[in-house]
Parts: structure tokens; C-alpha cells; sequence
């Protein structure tokens, strides 16, 4: 007999069936995901040590690396340290990088903290138009500062007509410094900039209540707080002017005034029988010096991490009036961005659809479309902008993908060497161009299983070195993308029974694909601009926007550049402005 | 259904030791609470547990299978360990719908179409969404995603529930409300679940069974009842509700009963405390707001301990009345149901109601700074 008592609870008894969890094979204790973060570092460590350890081996050898019977020698450094030539060359790139510094801070400084922190009219205006180096390489501003301010050049020109002599020098270590400053202007003033809007308002409102007038709270709140921003950037200006070569290249050559990247590009290019051994360690040295600058940046950026007093809670900025001083600050900026960037690029675009450009004879009467039928009818100029546009494309797609998986791997999985792939993700940082240029093609000379003559010479060989420059931006763009997205979304999916490779795939594709787009618009930028490593790479089939530029320049066919680096400039803005409107608001940058 | 054995979990960042030796046991089917301040090792331990974490040293093992022990060099990774997790943030997957997040889980198992979407409907049918199956979660108050986030712990039966403060992100009101719905809920399943919280409440109301941790030590393991009526240590008593500490030394004992001579005011106290203390150690009276009253000065009221006070503040907090008072140079906080106190008046509380601790109790810097009066 039973009685009825209550039903015994049976909690969901028929969906108490359970699953069996999933099991992900692991073959000797390495299962997928291990083999594709173990696979990401190798792939990484074999990219970044290709251009570096061939070059440090030829550097103690004392023929080239593809010649039989190679002796160990020191003779390459003490050449280098005795030849004469060597000795004013570390002094002439001190000089150049310093005074690039130097000029950049004085142009930067004061340009962010009005624009950022004080009534300016046309302050957003201002903000937008710094934004100018993204789109135009240091190699067309060159050339337009040639057409410009030149010994032959409009303005100068025009100026000596009028006040009888022209008191600048392009063509010396201050006209490179001019330059450069005026190209690495930007990148200080982001700095900066950024520093001010996210430092707290609250502290200047704390003076003003104290009693503190616009100036006090200038000088003793405001530009303090500046120090580790203007830290950080000089040296970021002052390794980004040792290794860049367009304006050294450009200004120096005519004159015989050599830094570090015109020495290794003379000594390896055009003399007759390059002494390799020279060369390399002369790139070994210069790559020590590069090297260490990006570690002491990054040594520094981790401190000045302290700095950033507030996040997440956004405080608005009160701006500062300053009277007078605001129309003496925007003479200042208008004047940098007309006379630095607006004059010389428009008039090199002015310079393409002219036959003669002289202020001598007006240059309206010479108005033509002939320098773009040249580029048109010679199949190697049209064929150095379809390279551009493919080593650009097919590059930033692998440089993006990449940068993905390094950023997963380093910052999204508990691999052990996951430091080491961020490390070897930036490190290119601090390879100059032309390095990574000579480091690859030793390495193709050297490489195993006939690669190196698979690519010697190739696009393929480009897109490896672009987009090896290219990986620290890629990096640095999609990181802080993904970090944004909760690590608990990861952490969901792994409990629920995905391994770290279908976590990325099921769950953070998707989400990850506007970091993506943004990535692959700033690397597309980036390598069509690219040049640098290509004068050591490019064959005659595989020339680029930049080294087929060079070329024409050294020929004298001015108007031909004008047109070619027009069509770069407009290639860029086409680019960015499709990439903005497909992407609408999702991605600024 | 299984129990969960921790046994001698240790994990250190560099130097810094976030968990400190701790072991414990869950019983099958129990809901067990980690409780504690934040820092103090409490979320580290559910990831250890989920394997989002991996221990220094220690082992941990579910109905008999080994998820990690240092030892042996086992390891299992979170995604083979079947269990469910909800998150602080429910991180639910925002680019799919109430659906599709479900559906995952089942996915990664091979479970059947047809059979996904009856599992899929009664899981949310359980949390009452059955209806939103297809809205983003973008599309959901906080509340319905914390039960979405839950369905989808749920819905491939894992064999352990992790619930990682998962009512912290309501409202206060809908809090209270989600609480009582939780604890139903994982009674119908009779799941073996793990809860962090920092919230005592919360912790008091759910648990079968409360582990207090603070700064990377298991201080206190117990029913929600032990925790508050019998608390193990001072930092257990101060966490778990309020708590006055005041220092004193045992001026004699009679068995269970102590009488001691305060340090803030030279009063003596009696106190019935099952702890062993001998004459003269400095000791710690603690004493909870709510079992202390006052009375007017001249009354003559029932209960041992009388002291002289004087009333400092005293404010009305809707239920009742909260008193500071003055007991020498330190302030005592009282709750009574007395109004309208002021002045002089008389501290009274029952030897039975206090708890001793043999050992000093030093108030923080900033406690001083606010409970000390001169």
C-alpha cells in the first residue's frame, strides 16, 4: 500500500540526459591550438631574424655570403671605424636627427596645447588637417619641397627676385632637419595631444578655483603634465630621422652630405664592387643604435603608463582663453600647414600638369596632359603602379591576418612565449628599411631549398619586406581593438566547450572584423608608400611607385615624378575615402 | 550528480601570492558560496575550478575525475571539463541571438537539430524567455540577459554551475527578486553550483554552505547561520554583517563566563564565550549593532552589561534608529527601534550576545580616524 504524497521532485528528469564534453585530440600533449600559437611565434621568429642574422654573419665574414671559402674577419668594423667617411657620417646623422627633434617639439608643443586645450577657431579644422602625413610619404613631400623651396624652386626663385637672396640652403643638414621636422610634426603633436585630452580636467579647474589665470595654469599645471609625451615622441622622431632615407637621400646626394641610410645606400647600390662586408657592419651598428632607442622608448612608455592619470571616465576638457595669443598661434599653425605641406604638395600636383614650372615664365601657358600620357604609354611606369597596388593589397590582407593571430596569440591565449610574440611582432620597429632591404636580399642569397631565387627580385619579396615593416602598425592598431572586446567572451566559449582556435573562429571573428578593416586600410596605406627596402629588392620587373620615382628624378624628369606622385596621393585618398564610407562610423581613426 | 574536492590550491603572480593553501569539499547537489572582499582569491578560485586559470600548486577533481593536479602534471583545458559558467558581464555573445548563443554549446557537442532546439526551448523556457529567442542581446534588459547568460550555463546539463557575481550588475531592487528566482531555480535542478560574490547578503540568503575568504585564505567554512551567530575570526565578524570591536583584558573567568576590563572606557563587561583565554590577555569583545541597545538615562533595564554612554549621533535609516555613541574614546554603533535618544544614556547588552576573540583587534588607520573620539 502507498499513499500518495507529494511527487517525488524529479528535476527535469528528461533533460537530465547528458553530452559527452567534447574531446580535442592532443598527440603527444600538443593539441591544435598549441600547434598554431607554437606555428604563429616560429613563422614570426623566421620573418623578423631573415633580414637580421645574415646580416650580422655577413658583417664577421669577409666575402659575400654566397661565395665559397668564407674567413672569419673583424676587418669590416675596423675598416668602418678608421675610414674617415664613417666618423663624419655618425656625426652628420647626430646633427640631422637632433636638429629634427629639436624643431619637431618646437613645432609640436605649442601647436598641441593651443589646438587642444584653448579656444581656437578652426581647432577642429586644425586637428583634422595634421593628419596630412597619413596620405602623402616623406619621399613626395621631398620632392615637393625640391619644386618649392630648392635653389631652382618657385618660391625661391620668387623670393630672390624680390629681397635679392634667398637665406636658406635646402640642400644642408638644417634643410633636412626643416623638412623632416615639418613631416614628423604630426606624430609629436598626436602624442601630445592625446596626453591632454586624457589627462583630467579637474586639475586645471582645482587652479582656476585656487585663483590661477590662463597663463599660470599654462605653465605650471598644462605643460608639465607634457613630460613624458614629449619624452616619449623626441626619441620616437629621433630614431624615425636616423633611419629614414627619402630627404637625407634627396637633399643630401647632390652635395655629398652622407648619414646612415644614404651610406649604406651608396655603398651598397652604387658603387661598382660593393664591399659587403663593410656594409654589414655598418647595418649591424646602425641597427644596434636603432634597436636601443626603441628599447629605451619602450622601457619609457611602460613608466610614463603611470602618467595616465584617468580612464574610462570621460572628462571634458575646459578650454583656456587665451586673447591676443590665439591669433599669433593660429598664424603659427596656418603658416606650418600652408607653407610646410599645402604649398609644396600643391604645387608638385601643379608641377604634373605643366611642361615648364619656373616663376620665370607663367606656367599657365604651359598647361598639359603629357606628363600622365608619358606614364601611360610606357609600360613599365604603368606596370610600377599595378606592383604598388599589389604589393599594397595582397600585403596588407597577409600583414592584417597576421597581426590577428599575433594579437590572439599574445594577448588572448595563455601561451607561454606569448611576450615573445608581441616582442617579435614589434620589433621590426626598429629595422630601418633600407636594413630590412639588405638583410633580405643576403637572406634570398643565402636561403635553403632555392627560395631565395624564387623571390629574389619578385613582388613576393617586397610584400615579405613591406609587410614586415608594416607588422608593428598592423599590431598596434588591431591590439587595442581586440582588448576592448571582454575577455569573458572568450572565457564563455572556452567553458561552453570551444578550444581556443574554435573560440576565435565561432566567436571572435566576427567581432574582431572592423579591427581587421581598420588594420588593413592603415597597412594599405602604409605600404604604398613603402619604398625604402624596394632599392634593394625591386628588379627591373618589379619596380614600385617609389623606387620608379627615384629613378625618374635621377634622370631629371620632373614633371614625369609630379604625375606618378600624384597618382600615389590619389590612389590613398580613393582608398581611404571607399574604406571610410564602406565602414560608416564603425571604425575612426 | 557530482562533488567538487579542492585540495591545497595555491597560485601566485610573481611574488604575489593570491591564494594561500586553501581546501574545501562540495557536496553533490550543494550550493556553495565563496564570499569575500574583492582581491581576496575568490574569483581566482571558480577559474581555477573552470580551468580559465591554472593553479601554482594543489588539485581539483569533480566526481572523481581530475581536472588538475600539479603533481601528476594533469591539466584539463576549461573546454573539456563540461561545465556551466555565468560571468560578471553574462558575456554573452553579442553578434548572435538568444539562439544562437544557446546553440553553440550544443553544437561544439554534435547534439542533433531537432533535439538543440527542444533543449534549447526548455532552457529558456526554465528561465521564463522563451518568447525572445530571437532578440540580439543588445535587444534585452539586464535582467533578461543575466537569465540568458544562465540558460545558456544550463542548457547542455553540465555536471557544475560556476556563477561568477551574477546579480552584481542589477539594480538593487531587481537583485532581491533575482535572488529568490536563483535559489528556486537551482533547488528544481538539485545542480551543484559554486557562487562568488562579495555581496554577505546574497551570500546568506542562497548559500547551503559560505566559504569566507580573505586575502588568499579559506578563514571560515559553514551554514549561513554558523557564519553569522558563531563567526570564526575577527575579519569573518567584521565582513559578515556589522560588527563593533572592542579591546579589553580578561580581568577573571569562570568558566564560560569572562569578565573584562575595557580599554576605551576602564568599564568592566561580562561575556559567555566558549573560548579558552587566560587572565590578563588583551582580548577583543566584539558586538553586533543590532544586539546592543540604549536606553534612556534612570530606566532600569534587564541585562547584565550596563555602561554609561553618551549619545553622539543619531540618525533614522526607516526601519530603525542608528546611535553612535560614546563608550570612553571610541564610538559604538547601536541599531534600536528607540527614538529620540539624546545625550547621556545606558549601553546594554547580554553576556551571551557578544563574542570573544583572544587576540588584539586593530582597527585600520581610517577606522581609527573615524571611531576614535577624544
Amino acid at each position: 500500500m502507498s499513499t500518495i504524497t507529494d511527487a517525488p521532485r524529479t528535476p527535469g528528469s528528461e533533460q537530465r540526459e547528458t553530452f559527452e564534453p567534447p574531446r580535442y585530440r592532443r598527440p603527444l600533449g600538443i593539441g591544435r591550438d598549441q600547434l598554431v600559437q607554437y606555428g604563429v611565434l616560429a613563422f614570426l621568429a623566421v620573418l623578423v631574424l631573415a633580414p637580421i642574422v645574415p646580416t650580422l654573419y655577413q658583417s664577421f665574414v669577409d666575402r659575400p655570403l654566397y661565395e665559397d671559402g668564407r674567413v672569419f674577419t673583424v676587418e669590416g668594423y675596423k675598416a668602418l671605424f678608421t675610414d674617415a667617411g664613417f666618423g663624419e657620417v655618425i656625426l652628420n646623422t647626430l646633427l640631422f636627427a637632433g636638429l629634427t627633434t629639436v624643431l619637431t617639439l618646437v613645432i609640436a608643443i605649442p601647436m598641441s596645447i593651443v589646438v587642444v586645450r584653448t579656444r581656437l577657431p578652426g581647432g577642429r579644422f586644425i586637428a583634422l588637417a595634421m593628419q596630412w602625413p597619413f596620405f602623402i610619404s616623406s619621399l613626395i613631400l621631398g620632392f615637393g619641397w625640391i619644386l618649392m623651396y630648392g635653389p631652382a624652386g618657385f618660391v625661391s626663385v620668387q623670393f630672390e627676385k624680390v629681397f635679392g637672396g634667398v637665406p636658406w640652403n635646402l640642400y644642408s643638414i638644417p634643410g633636412m632637419a626643416v623638412t623632416e621636422a615639418v613631416a614628423l610634426a604630426p606624430i609629436a603633436y598626436l602624442f601630445c595631444a592625446n596626453a591632454l585630452r586624457q589627462s583630467d580636467a579637474s586639475l586645471e579647474s582645482a587652479a582656476q578655483v585656487c585663483g590661477a589665470g590662463p597663463l599660470r595654469i599654462l605653465m605650471q599645471v598644462i605643460i608639465p603634465m607634457l613630460r613624458p609625451p614629449v619624452v616619449y615622441s623626441s626619441i620616437l622622431v629621433f630614431s624615425m630621422s636616423i633611419e629614414t632615407l627619402s630627404v637625407p637621400l634627396l637633399y643630401g646626394q647632390p652635395v655629398d652630405i652622407d648619414v646612415f641610410s644614404t651610406f649604406l645606400y651608396r655603398n651598397g647600390l652604387q658603387s661598382v664592387d660593393p664591399d659587403y662586408t663593410v656594409l654589414a657592419a655598418a647595418s649591424t651598428v646602425i641597427l644596434a643604435v636603432t634597436i636601443s632607442l626603441v628599447a629605451i622608448q619602450a622601457k619609457l612608455l611602460k613608466d610614463a603608463a603611470r602618467f595616465v592619470s584617468v580612464r574610462g571616465k570621460a572628462t571634458r576638457p575646459r578650454k583656456l582663453e587665451l586673447g591676443w595669443v590665439k591669433w599669433v598661434s593660429v598664424v603659427f599653425i596656418a603658416f606650418y600647414i600652408v607653407f610646410g605641406a599645402l604649398i609644396p604638395i600643391g604645387g608638385l600636383v601643379f608641377r604634373s600638369f605643366t611642361l615648364i614650372f619656373t616663376p620665370l615664365r607663367n606656367p599657365f601657358d604651359f598647361l598639359t596632359m603629357k606628363n600622365y600620357e608619358t606614364i601611360f604609354t610606357f609600360d613599365t611606369y604603368v606596370q610600377s603602379i599595378w606592383n604598388s597596388l599589389i604589393v599594397a593589397g595582397v600585403g596588407s590582407v597577409l600583414v592584417s591576418s597576421l597581426a590577428v593571430l599575433a594579437v590572439m596569440v599574445a594577448r588572448r591565449s595563455t601561451f607561454r612565449f606569448g611576450r615573445g610574440v608581441e616582442y617579435l611582432a614589434l620589433i621590426p620597429q626598429s629595422i630601418p628599411g633600407i636594413i630590412i632591404g639588405i638583410g633580405f636580399f643576403w637572406a634570398f642569397a643565402y636561403a635553403p631549398f632555392g627560395i631565395g631565387t624564387l623571390l629574389q627580385g619578385t613582388l613576393g619579396a617586397l610584400v615579405i619586406a613591406f609587410g614586415i615593416r608594416a607588422l608593428p602598425s598592423a599590431f598596434g592598431s588591431v591590439a587595442p581593438s581586440i582588448m576592448q572586446i571582454g575577455a569573458e567572451l572568450d572565457a564563455a566559449a572556452r567553458v561552453s566547450g570551444a578550444d581556443w582556435l574554435m573560440t576565435f573562429f565561432r566567436v571572435l571573428r566576427v567581432l574582431i572584423t572592423p579591427a581587421f578593416a581598420g588594420a588593413l586600410i592603415l597597412t594599405f596605406v602604409i605600404m604604398l608608400k613603402e619604398y625604402s627596402p624596394a632599392v634593394f629588392l625591386s628588379s627591373a620587373d618589379s619596380n614600385i611607385l617609389g623606387t620608379t620615382m627615384l629613378e625618374l628624378w635621377a634622370q631629371g624628369r620632373t614633371g614625369s615624378v609630379a604625375a606618378l606622385a600624384s597618382i600615389q596621393i590619389l590612389i590613398t585618398a580613393v582608398f581611404v575615402a571607399l574604406a571610410g564610407l564602406l565602414m560608416r562610423g564603425k571604425h575612426r581613426a | 550528480m557530482p562533488e567538487v574536492t579542492v585540495k591545497n590550491l595555491s597560485k601566485t603572480f610573481g611574488d604575489n601570492a593570491v591564494l594561500k593553501d586553501v581546501t574545501f569539499t562540495i557536496k553533490d547537489g550543494e550550493f556553495f558560496t565563496l564570499l569575500g572582499a574583492s582581491g581576496c582569491g575568490k574569483s581566482t578560485t571558480l577559474n581555477c575550478i573552470a580551468g580559465l586559470e591554472q593553479p601554482t600548486q594543489g588539485a581539483i577533481s569533480v566526481g572523481g575525475t581530475a581536472f588538475v593536479d600539479t603533481k601528476d602534471n594533469i591539466f584539463l583545458p576549461p573546454e573539456e571539463r563540461n561545465l556551466g559558467m555565468v560571468f560578471q558581464s553574462y558575456a554573452l555573445w553579442p553578434h548572435m541571438t538568444v539562439a544562437k548563443n544557446l546553440a553553440l554549446p550544443l553544437n561544439i557537442r554534435k547534439v542533433p537539430k531537432d533535439k538543440q532546439k527542444t533543449l534549447i526551448a526548455d532552457a529558456l523556457d526554465k528561465v521564463g524567455l522563451a518568447d525572445l529567442s530571437h532578440r540580439y542581446p543588445h535587444q534585452l534588459s539586464g535582467g533578461q540577459q543575466q537569465r540568458v547568460a544562465l540558460a545558456r550555463a544550463l542548457v547542455y546539463s553540465p555536471s557544475v554551475l560556476l556563477l561568477d557575481e551574477p546579480l552584481s550588475n542589477l539594480d538593487a531592487k531587481l537583485r532581491e527578486q533575482a535572488r529568490a528566482w536563483l535559489k528556486r531555480l537551482q533547488e528544481d535542478l538539485g545542480i551543484t553550483t559554486v557562487y562568488v560574490t562579495h555581496d554577505q547578503d546574497e551570500a546568506l540568503a542562497l548559500s547551503d554552505r559560505i566559504a569566507v575568504m580573505a586575502s588568499g585564505n579559506m578563514i571560515q567554512v559553514g551554514t549561513p547561520h554558523e557564519i553569522y551567530e558563531s563567526p570564526a575570526a575577527p575579519e569573518v565578524a567584521a565582513f559578515i554583517g556589522r560588527c563593533n570591536f572592542l579591546t579589553g583584558k580578561v580581568v577573571e573567568h569562570r568558566g564560560a563566563v569572562y569578565t573584562i576590563r575595557l580599554d576605551s572606557s576602564d568599564d568592566t563587561v561580562t561575556v559567555e564565550s566558549e573560548q579558552q583565554v587566560e587572565v590578563n590577555a588583551a582580548v577583543t569583545v566584539a558586538i553586533r549593532p543590532e544586539r546592543l541597545e540604549v536606553m534612556p538615562l534612570g530606566s532600569n533595564p534587564e541585562g547584565q552589561n550596563r555602561l554609561r554612554t553618551e549619545v553622539l549621533t543619531s540618525s533614522y535609516v526607516g526601519s530603525r534608529y542608528e546611535y553612535d555613541v560614546r563608550l570612553g574614546n571610541q564610538v559604538v554603533q547601536v541599531l534600536s527601534g528607540r527614538s529620540g535618544l539624546t545625550g547621556e544614556a545606558v549601553l546594554v547588552f547580554e553576556p551571551a550576545q557578544a563574542l570573544l576573540f583572544p587576540e588584539q583587534v586593530e582597527l585600520s588607520e581610517e577606522e581609527r580616524d573615524l571611531l576614535i573620539v577624544s
